[in-house]
C-alpha cells in the first residue's frame, strides 16, 4: 500500500476512535469531572471536533481528574518562559523559507514551453 | 461551584468585534475576487476563489499574530486581545474554503481518493522549486482546525492553562508552515507583486513585533536575590490597584494595595488565566477583566457559594522595596497583608 493510502486510512481511523471516545466522554465521563459541565447540554456538540483531534489527551487528563494525581501548582505554571523559544523559532525558520522561496524563485520570458523538474511518479 | 457552561458568552462588545471581523473578511475577498486585476487569465473561477481565501487567510491569521505582541507593547490593544478566539475560529474557517477549492479542483477529477492524490502527486521533497508546498499547507490548516476546536472555556479548565496553551504555542508553527506554503508556493509563480509585497510585509511584521514583545518581556523581569524578588518601591502602589512583577521563574504575581496594605495573588486567574492585576479591588474583592472573577486578595479564594481559588505570596519590606517570596503557597492560603508604614499614616490621618 502507498504510503499516502496508509495516512489517510490512519487518519480516518484516528478519527472514528476520536467519535467513539466523543460519545463516552460527553455522555458519561463529562459529568463526573467537572461539576459546571451538569446540566449544560447544549454547548456538548461544540466540543466533538476537538474530541476527534485530541482525544488521547482527552483520555489522559480524563484519568488524570478521576484519580486525582495532578499537583495542584501545575495548574499555575507559566508557560511563558517557552515563549521567547518559539518566537525565535518561527522568525529564523520565517527568514529562512522565505529566502529560499525567493532564491528559486525565477522570471521566464512570456510564453517559454514548461520544463519538467523531476520525474513524474507514473512514468 | 462556578458559572455553567453555555456555546458563546455573548455581550455587547464581542457582537461588535464579529460584525466588524465579518464586515472585513467580506470586504477582503470581494476586494480580491472583483476589483484586483487578474494577472493570469488562464485561471478559472475554482482556482481564483481559492487564491481569495488563501490570501484572506494568510491576511487574518497575520493580523491574529500581531495582536498578541502588540497588547502587550501597548495596553490600548487589549480589547483585541480579549476576542481573539472568535477571530481565530472565522480564520480555521477562511483556511479551511480555500482547501476545499483547491483540493476539489486540483484532486477531484482522477481515479484514486482525493486526499491520497494530495499527498501522493508530488512527492519531490528534496528540491526547493517544486517543493510539494501543499504539505506546508495541510499542516497549517491542521494546526488551525486543532486551535479552532479547542477554543472554549471547556477546554482550557479540563486540559489545565499550562497544557492548553501549550497546545495553542501551534500557532507559531502554523504562521510558519503559512509562510513557507506562499514562499514556496504561490511566490514561485507570482505576478501581481501587491500580493508579494502584502505577503513579504505581512510576515516581517509579525516577526518584528513578536521579538520586540519578546524583549521587552525580558527586561522587565524582576530581580530577585534567593528566594525573595523585587517588586517595587512603596510609592509605586496606588490604592485598589495592583502593581505586577515576573519571577524568575515565569510566574506573574499581582501585588495589591487595599487600605494600606499589601497582599500577593498569582496574576492568573483560576478560570482562564486572565491578568488578574489588572482589576480594580472592590470590596476586598479584585475582579478579573475577563469574566468578572473574583477573589479576595488576601486568602485568594472567591466569595462562598463559588469556589475558585488562585495561589497567594508572601510580601516583606526591606529599604524601602517590596519584595515577594518566589514561592507560591496553595491555592486559598490565607497570608496576613504587609502594612505599609507611610500609607499607615495617611489612612489613620
Amino acid at each position: 500500500m502507498p504510503i499516502a493510502e496508509v495516512i489517510v486510512t490512519a487518519a480516518q481511523a484516528w478519527l472514528w476512535i476520536g467519535a467513539v471516545v466523543a460519545l463516552v466522554f460527553l455522555t458519561i465521563g463529562m459529568d463526573r469531572i467537572d461539576a459546571d459541565a451538569r446540566g449544560a447540554y447544549v454547548f456538548r456538540p461544540l466540543l466533538v471536533p476537538g474530541i476527534l483531534l485530541i482525544w488521547p489527551l482527552v483520555l489522559w487528563r480524563w484519568w488524570q481528574i478521576e484519580a486525582q494525581s495532578s499537583p495542584w501548582a501545575a495548574r499555575y505554571r507559566a508557560v511563558r518562559a517557552s515563549y521567547g523559544l518559539a518566537v525565535i523559532a518561527m522568525s529564523l525558520g520565517i527568514i529562512a523559507i522565505v529566502a529560499l522561496g525567493l532564491t528559486a524563485r525565477q522570471s521566464w520570458p512570456a510564453g517559454i514551453a514548461p520544463i519538467q523538474l523531476s520525474d513524474g511518479t507514473n512514468e | 461551584m462556578s458559572v455553567k457552561y453555555v456555546p458563546v458568552q455573548w455581550n455587547p462588545n464581542k457582537w461588535l468585534y464579529d460584525a466588524i471581523m465579518l464586515a472585513a473578511v467580506a470586504a477582503f475577498l470581494w476586494v480580491f475576487l472583483y476589483l484586483s486585476p487578474k494577472h493570469d487569465p488562464a485561471i478559472n473561477a475554482q482556482i481564483h476563489n481559492a487564491r481569495a481565501f488563501g490570501a484572506c487567510a494568510f491576511m487574518m491569521l497575520t493580523v491574529i499574530l500581531c495582536i498578541g505582541p502588540l497588547a502587550r507593547l501597548d495596553r490600548r490593544f487589549l480589547p483585541l486581545l480579549y476576542n481573539r478566539r472568535h477571530f481565530g475560529v472565522m480564520t480555521a474557517l477562511v483556511a479551511l474554503t480555500h482547501a476545499g477549492f483547491v483540493i476539489n479542483w486540483y484532486f477531484a477529477f482522477s481515479s484514486i481518493n482525493k486526499y491520497v492524490g494530495l499527498l501522493s502527486a508530488n512527492t519531490s521533497i528534496g528540491q526547493v522549486a517544486g517543493f510539494p508546498f501543499e504539505l506546508f499547507g495541510l499542516f497549517a490548516l491542521v494546526c488551525l482546525l486543532l486551535l479552532a476546536a479547542t477554543s472554549h472555556d471547556f477546554w482550557l479548565k479540563f486540559l489545565t492553562p499550562p497544557v492548553w496553551k501549550r497546545l495553542h504555542y501551534l500557532i507559531y508553527a502554523a504562521y510558519f508552515a503559512v509562510v513557507g506554503h506562499v514562499a514556496l508556493g504561490i511566490l514561485q509563480d507570482q505576478r501581481d507583486h501587491t500580493v508579494t509585497a502584502l505577503f513579504l510585509g505581512g510576515a516581517a511584521i509579525v516577526v518584528v513585533l513578536h521579538v520586540t514583545a519578546w524583549l521587552s518581556a525580558e527586561s522587565e523581569a524582576s530581580e530577585a536575590s534567593g528566594t525573595w524578588a523585587k517588586v517595587a518601591p512603596t510609592a509605586a502602589f496606588r490604592e485598589g490597584y495592583a502593581r505586577v512583577t515576573r519571577l524568575p521563574n515565569g510566574d506573574r504575581v499581582a501585588v495589591f494595595l487595599m487600605d494600606g496594605q499589601l497582599s500577593a495573588i498569582s496574576n492568573a486567574c483560576a478560570h482562564q488565566n486572565g491578568p488578574l492585576g489588572e482589576g480594580k479591588i472592590i470590596d476586598c474583592l479584585v475582579t478579573c477583566p475577563w469574566h468578572g472573577f473574583q477573589y479576595d486578595v488576601r486568602s485568594g479564594r472567591s466569595p462562598a457559594p463559588f469556589t475558585e481559588k488562585v495561589p497567594t505570596y508572601r510580601l516583606r519590606l526591606v529599604n524601602g522595596t517590596v519584595e515577594v517570596h518566589t514561592d507560591a503557597n496553595p491555592p486559598g492560603t490565607y497570608v496576613d497583608p504587609l502594612p505599609l508604614p507611610t500609607m499607615q499614616t495617611e489612612v489613620v490621618a
